[in-house]
């Protein structure tokens, strides 16, 4: 394979000049994502039992559970917690997605989540109408 | 380690440097177009030529191996697999089967088979960027632009198996997080004719496109006997003719029943290093294609206890830029009490410096990028022992000894 | 000097028409360099992204600027101004609306020469002020390649002026006629073409800017105003380059006359002359696209074993032509 020629890619870069270039067009068209893109968290609140388990798991240590309330099991008070999502570190790994027993906690397909303030990346809807 | 305090060795260090002068010594680093990652390295020249380099490592410690005794086993595969973007997987995959060493744990077939595709994607990922980068860093942006082009079908299928185009996050201990998608089987046979058809495009464009080969051929060349000295791993141990590939002697995964064809080249240049891994990738897109037939059903992973026995481990996987070692340490606790890493690129690196003396300036991305260098990977070397309250940092012969001891304890 | 000598030499066809030139060619060479990759390009600023390269240039303009504190501040301040005056002044010599150049003088190919040199001089000097270790190490890069291409250059320059009896770049757009230069004398082109990319330091003879080896080249200390000044120059350079092929080799903007003797007949001219410039810059830039960078010592030695030869030959062959 020796042929030691001086602009081989020449025909090939014809070629591709005339071919559609591959460039995607955002943010002026549309991103599309494959099926299992593993983008923003976000929890069903009807599920979550607030068992904790996502707390425990997470390694960014986006999840903190807070005592919502409390409720009565037999002769014992127990604390309702819920979680809270810091999601400005979350690095969407789905580890908490796959602990979850209740399946309340999905990956959206969600990526675009540059925002101005941090604060609006906080996630507390799982502690809301319990 | 070495005898001596060090007070006398830093001094050493020192006086290494002082007999050259200020002005002709050119950095190269920490910050540099031609970097990917911030590495220093000293150039000491005579006009165009290189005369020494003295390397300096550091630049990108994260202190990775202390974060991860303090975090949990699982939580600890999130964080080595984000050392590299590039070989990410081999990293996950290295810890991940080290622990089930440790452990006992049995992978189901499928995974291991699973396993095995994704190392394979990985590689040829990992390739088909570092050929982009020769061509980049040769002056050649249309090759860079071309191959990298192609590299996004690969990214593609990686993001729709495991969910993500670089941290794959997809072995877990036990196996695979997720069955492969079920219409990923022509998927994956349909983007492999194409990359294999791209490779061997690029494989004849750069051994015969003029200006790149005077730029390849005969330009850091290491002989068997150099490669005998310095250790070095990978793709730049097999371009001198020394055959290893610890998927071939070592297998795990199900390299023992989808063995690789290890190829190697005699030159010991750039250029056979450009024809040995592109050489790679069509292996791998060979294997990728035994595997996908072979691919046996049942479960791909097997539920495992959260805590790990006591005991220790060592393994070794076959990463894109060379052999990846991890060695585990655990006490029966929650979080392991020591995780040793060692990447090919550590032992690739004085490799690359002695590739250098004698050449060009203009040789110096060529060359560089040759030995495909991980920095990100490689920067556990500055050593704190608190035991001792010793600080010190390895010189450049201390370094070198350091990589040679830990590479003979393997053979 | 009337008004309408002041408005041709300044405005149109003078240096506002080249400067505008020399930004499409920046355009030009970037898009089809992107679509020969399998890119976009500039798209983004106006229509087909055609005022990118004048965006480009106002944002550097804009910028502050950074001396570093043991450069030759005198020599960087006027040194671009002069560096710009070296193909602003050339292409005034360059016949566009018909066969008369708005600057003229009987050995004005020797001034061509001067300004090439000279232009090559400046960035050398411009290098060396910025007393930076990559602007020294390519100042070195940039007189090894200059002293390799020179000859050559040089000599592809001369041949036409040998077949048409006439120092001038009128003259020997006159003597072309119909049978253009590049039929008689190829080889004289194919080595202009080479020295020109040499030159103007384009893939593959780029090596005194490389930019993944040593930053930025003689213009690694560069930014705001200079920067934008040096950049514009270079794409000057580009057109002025490309514009002496067109009328060395190319018979300037002869063809086939279709208006008789009017204005009307010089605005095709003009045509003709623009078709085939940027006929030449894409030339140009497709060889530059499809090739890798050489080193120094390779290219030196391409240049003065191959070319320099060639070169000889054919200027002989020329001679004995005529």
């Amino acid at each position: 394979m020796a042929r030691n020629k001086i602009g081989e890619a020449l025909g090939e870069m014809f070629r591709t000049a005339l071919e559609t270039p591959v460039t995607e067009e955002y943010p002026f068209g549309k991103k599309v994502v494959t099926e299992r893109f593993r983008g923003k968290l976000d929890i069903d609140p009807l599920k979550c039992t607030g068992c904790s388990i996502c707390e425990i798991v997470c390694p960014a240590e986006v999840i903190t559970m807070v005592t919502v309330g409390k409720k009565t099991v037999g002769t014992r008070t127990l604390d309702v917690k819920r979680p809270k999502f810091e999601l400005y570190s979350c690095i969407s790994c789905g580890q908490c997605v796959d602990d979850c027993r209740f399946g309340a906690l999905t990956l959206t397909h969600e990526f675009e989540l540059a925002v101005f303030r941090k604060e609006s990346l906080r996630m507390d809807k799982a502690l809301e109408g319990v | 380690m070495s005898s001596g305090k060090p007070s006398e060795e830093k001094s050493e260090a020192g006086a290494g440097l002082m007999q050259y002068s200020p002005e002709s010594m050119m950095p190269f680093g920490p910050v540099h177009p031609s970097l990917k990652e911030p590495e220093y390295f000293r150039l000491v020249l005579e006009g165009e030529k290189i005369k020494e380099v003295i390397p300096r490592i550091g630049y990108v410690h994260r202190g990775i191996e202390r974060a991860a005794q303090e975090r949990t086993w699982v939580k600890d595969i999130y964080l080595f697999e984000r050392i590299c973007g590039i070989c990410s997987f081999a990293h996950s995959i290295c810890f991940t089967q080290g622990v089930e060493a440790l452990s006992k744990f049995e992978v189901p077939r499928r995974a291991k088979y699973i396993r095995l595709v994704v190392a394979e994607l990985e590689r040829i990922h990992s390739h088909l960027l570092w050929l982009g980068l020769v061509g980049h860093w040769a002056g050649f942006d249309t090759l860079f632009m071309w191959v990298w082009k192609d590299r996004e079908h690969v990214l593609d299928l990686s993001e729709a198996i495991t969910g993500n185009r670089i941290h794959k996050s997809y072995a877990t201990f036990g196996g695979v997080r997720k069955d492969l998608p079920d219409d990923i089987k022509d998927k994956l046979l349909a983007e492999m004719s194409f990359i294999e058809k791209r490779v061997k495009y690029y494989d004849e464009l750069v051994s015969s496109e003029r200006t790149l080969s005077v730029r390849t051929k005969g330009v850091g060349t290491i002989t068997q006997d150099a490669a005998r000295r310095l250790c070095p791993v990978g793709p730049l141990l097999r371009s001198t003719g020394i055959a290893r590939d610890v998927r071939a002697e070592d297998p795990y995964a199900a390299y023992d029943e989808v063995p690789p064809e290890v190829q190697f080249r005699t030159d010991g240049d750039i250029a056979s290093l450009l024809s040995l891994r592109m050489g790679e990738v069509l292996d791998s897109c060979r294997m990728i294609r035994v595997a996908m037939e072979k691919l046996p059903s049942g479960p791909f992973r097997t539920p495992v206890p959260r805590s790990v026995p006591a005991g220790d481990s060592a393994f070794h996987v076959e990463a894109p830029r060379g052999e990846l070692f991890y060695y585990s340490k655990s006490e029966g606790l929650s979080s392991p009490a020591r995780v040793k890493i060692r990447t090919p690129t550590m032992a690739n690196l004085l490799t690359a410096t002695e590739m250098l003396k004698g050449r060009p300036l203009a040789d110096v991305p060529i060359v560089l990028t040759g030995m495909d260098p991980c920095f990100g990977c490689m920067d556990r070397v500055s050593v704190i022992d608190l035991d001792k309250s010793k600080q010190w940092a390895f010189t450049g012969e201390q370094l070198r000894e350091y990589g040679i001891e830990y590479y003979r304890r393997l053979l | 000097m009337n008004a309408l000598e002041v408005f041709e030499l300044l405005v149109f066809p003078g240096l506002t028409f080249f400067v505008w030139l020399a930004f499409v060619f920046e355009w030009l060479e970037r898009k089809t360099a992107a679509r020969m990759q399998g890119r976009l390009g500039p798209v983004v600023t106006g229509p087909f992204g055609l005022l990118q390269p004048v965006a480009d240039f106002f944002k550097l303009a804009s910028k502050e600027e950074i001396i570093p504190e043991y450069a030759d501040t005198f020599v960087l301040r006027w040194g671009p101004a002069l560096y710009f005056a070296a193909p602003a002044v050339g292409v005034a010599f360059i016949p566009v609306l018909g066969f008369q150049s708005i600057l003229y003088q009987p050995l004005d190919l020797l001034v061509m020469f001067f300004l090439l040199s000279f232009s090559t001089l400046m960035a050398a000097m411009l290098g060396y002020a910025s007393a930076g270790r990559y602007s020294t190490i390519a100042v070195g890069r940039l007189v090894v390649q200059y002293s390799s291409y020179e000859v050559p250059l040089l000599l592809s320059m001369i041949t036409p002026a040998v077949l048409a009896g006439d120092i001038s770049i009128q003259g020997v757009v006159a003597a072309q006629g119909s049978l253009w230069y590049i039929f008689l004398a190829p080889a004289a082109f194919a080595v202009f073409i080479v020295s020109a990319l040499a030159e103007l330091e384009k893939p593959p003879f780029d090596i005194p800017s490389a930019k993944t080896e040593i930053v930025g080249g003689w213009m690694t200390e560069f930014s705001g105003n200079t920067l934008a000044y040096v950049k514009l120059t270079k794409n000057l350079s580009y057109v002025f380059l490309s514009a002496l092929a067109v009328s060395l080799f190319l018979g300037g903007p002869s063809g086939p006359v279709i208006f008789g003797n009017s204005s009307a007949q010089a605005a095709i001219y003009g045509v003709y002359f623009l078709v085939k410039l940027f006929a030449v810059g894409f030339l140009i830039f497709a060889i530059r696209t499809a090739l890798a960078r050489v080193r120094i010592d390779q290219a030196a030695k391409l240049f003065w074993t191959v070319i320099t030869p060639i070169s000889l030959a054919q200027l002989a062959v020329a001679i004995v032509i005529r």
